[in-house]
């Protein structure tokens, strides 16, 4: 359907309004938006503020009123619907798995939709159980009722992915588990996406999560206006106005931190494995920052070389310790780390 | 003559009665749960057709049986064709209600699943929203054909088939010969047949539910 790519495309939005017969002012007011393919945008907002909407227009679940949809360059409005869904994937919060049909059967059904043949189904369903570490000859016979949330909410993953389309849509696809888990299948969606390059709109309401997955965010206000869009990093470090800076919170250095590994961070020294807090290569520079506190030192070393509390300010732009400079409430008052976000990306 | 003495030298009136009585029966839920199931997948989104059907069969419902079946007489004639139509359509009620509560009743986000992974509106319906209703819609059913099991007896007063006519001759006789028996005769009979037709639909139940909508954790 669009070119038959299995990796991302782009997807273009023109004007894009949903105005509800009988509704004062439109769900979604005149939205232009370009999604680079093989990128993952998290479009954020409060409930209500229309990302949901917007993001069903995109395989059509909602019809705009007016307004242009293009993926890969193909006019999405001008499709069957239904042939158009088979080709995006579709997660949502609630899995929506059918209980009557087991896991395999589940992800096998777009499949089916398409025609491919048993034997096709069959090879691409133990592939994906595997993909989201499900083990196949366990999973795969079972219902969906016999499954943990978790579980359940990887087999909606792998369903979303089965006919490998090269467009996903996700709404808040991890958001009715506990936080544990929660975080253990956003690391692992990073890593899966790392692979498959697609290109996947995700909604969530969650400023953290749109954080840890996304290659960029959407901002958006009421109507689904856009008030940001930009990478994570310059979305924190540069938030456009008072709106964003709310939903980014208090804690905008801390989660700039969070985004940094130790080794990008150029090292005062070589490693010290003994006499200095260690962390592990690949810990992101916020737990790095808290090891740091909790031993009451300046410094910690990591196995690309020793790391201290200057160069962290450093990479996040204050310079030293006693800041003076643009975000004064940041580093200097160091909020307690009961919120310590496991880097990983 | 006692009760088992009664049975032993009435049985091939008996048991044909007996046939006749199950024989009407299902025929009757057959066709009711083929219209009954067929209304409510074509009602049960639309609220006026839907609120329409549900008022007509159940004011179906509020006629008496015996009304019922001397109304029917003039159309239907005596014997099994006014019986049959008038089983069928008390037996309705319960099965458009349950169809379109088990339809309905389907979580929002499972049939939204199913569309955004481009299922057609009729293949939902089919593949998803009716083996999920199925449990309720078989209850209906088997509501149905408890409750007409006890109707198809009133027949009797239109010449129709079944055990029936053993309750009515016995009643008017009352005193005489054996007349007690021909009416314990019948009731037990009934019984029986309502409790032979709830095991066949404990069958059907276990053999017509999915699997996954049984399973424990």
């Amino acid at each position: 359907m669009f070119d038959t790519e299995t990796e991302g495309a782009r997807i273009e939005l023109r004007a894009l309004t949903k105005h509800y017969p009988g509704q004062p002012a439109p769900a979604v007011d005149n939205v232009d938006l370009d999604i680079p393919a093989g990128e993952l945008v998290v479009f954020v907002g409060p409930s209500g503020c229309g990302k949901t909407t917007t993001m069903k227009m995109i395989n059509r679940l909602v019809e705009p009123t007016s307004g242009e949809i293009r993926i890969g360059g193909k006019d999405v409005l001008s499709l069957q619907p239904d042939e158009l869904r088979r080709h995006i994937g579709y997660a949502i919060q609630q899995v929506g798995l059918f209980p009557h049909l087991t896991i395999g059967q589940n992800i096998g059904l777009v499949p089916k939709l398409l025609g491919w043949p048993a034997a096709r189904i069959a090879a691409r369903v133990e592939e994906l159980l595997s993909l989201v570490n499900l083990e196949p000859s366990l999973f795969h016979d079972r219902y969906p009722r016999q499954l943990s949330g978790g579980q359940q909410q990887r087999v909606g993953v792998a369903r979303a992915l089965a006919a490998d389309p090269p467009v996903m849509l996700m709404d808040e696809p991890f958001g009715a588990t506990d936080p544990i888990t929660r975080e253990h299948l956003q690391k692992e969606f990073v890593r899966l996406q790392k692979r498959l390059r697609k290109t996947i709109i995700f909604v969530t309401h969650d400023f953290e999560e749109a954080i840890k997955l996304g290659d960029r965010i959407v901002v958006l206000r009421e109507r689904s206006h856009i008030a940001q869009y930009d990478t994570p990093a310059e979305i924190l470090a540069r938030p456009a106005d008072d709106y964003v800076a709310g939903f980014v919170g208090q804690d905008a250095t801390l989660k700039r931190l969070a985004l940094l590994r130790v080794e990008d961070v150029a090292p005062v020294g070589p490693p010290q494995p003994t006499g200095l807090p260690q962390v592990a290569a690949g810990t992101s520079l916020r737990e790095a920052l808290d090891v740091m506190i909790a031993h009451g030192s300046d410094r910690c070393s990591s196995p690309s070389g020793v790391l201290t509390y200057a160069a962290l300010c450093g990479v996040v732009g204050t310079g030293r310790p006693s800041s003076t400079g643009q975000e004064p409430e940041a580093v200097p008052s160091l909020p307690a780390p009961e919120k310590v976000v496991a880097g990983g990306r | 003559m006692n009760f088992s003495e009664y049975v032993v030298s009435r049985w091939d009136t008996l048991s044909l009665a007996a046939a006749e009585h199950v024989l009407a029966v299902a025929i009757a839920i057959g066709v009711a749960a083929l219209v009954g199931i067929g209304t409510g997948l074509l009602v049960h989104e639309t609220p006026k057709a839907r609120n329409a059907s549900l008022a007509l069969s159940a004011a179906i419902l509020t006629v008496p049986s015996l009304a019922l079946l001397t109304l029917l007489i003039p159309l239907t004639g005596l014997g099994w064709g006014s019986t049959l139509v008038a089983l069928t359509a008390y037996a309705l009620l319960p099965i458009i209600r349950n169809t379109v509560t088990g339809l309905n009743g389907v979580d929002a986000t499972t049939v939204e699943a199913g569309r955004g992974m481009g299922m057609s509106r009729a293949r939902v319906l089919m593949k998803v929203q009716l083996p999920l209703a199925w449990p309720l819609i078989l209850t209906g059913v088997r509501v149905s054909t408890q409750m007409i099991i006890g109707i198809a007896a009133i027949a009797a007063y239109v010449d129709g088939p079944g055990l029936g006519t053993q309750i009515f001759e016995g009643l008017s006789r009352l005193g005489s010969v054996n007349a007690l028996n021909a009416t314990l005769a019948g009731t037990l009979g009934i019984v029986v047949i309502a409790v032979l037709f709830d095991l066949f639909f404990y069958a059907v139940r276990q053999l017509t539910v999915p699997r996954g909508l049984r399973v424990r954790h």
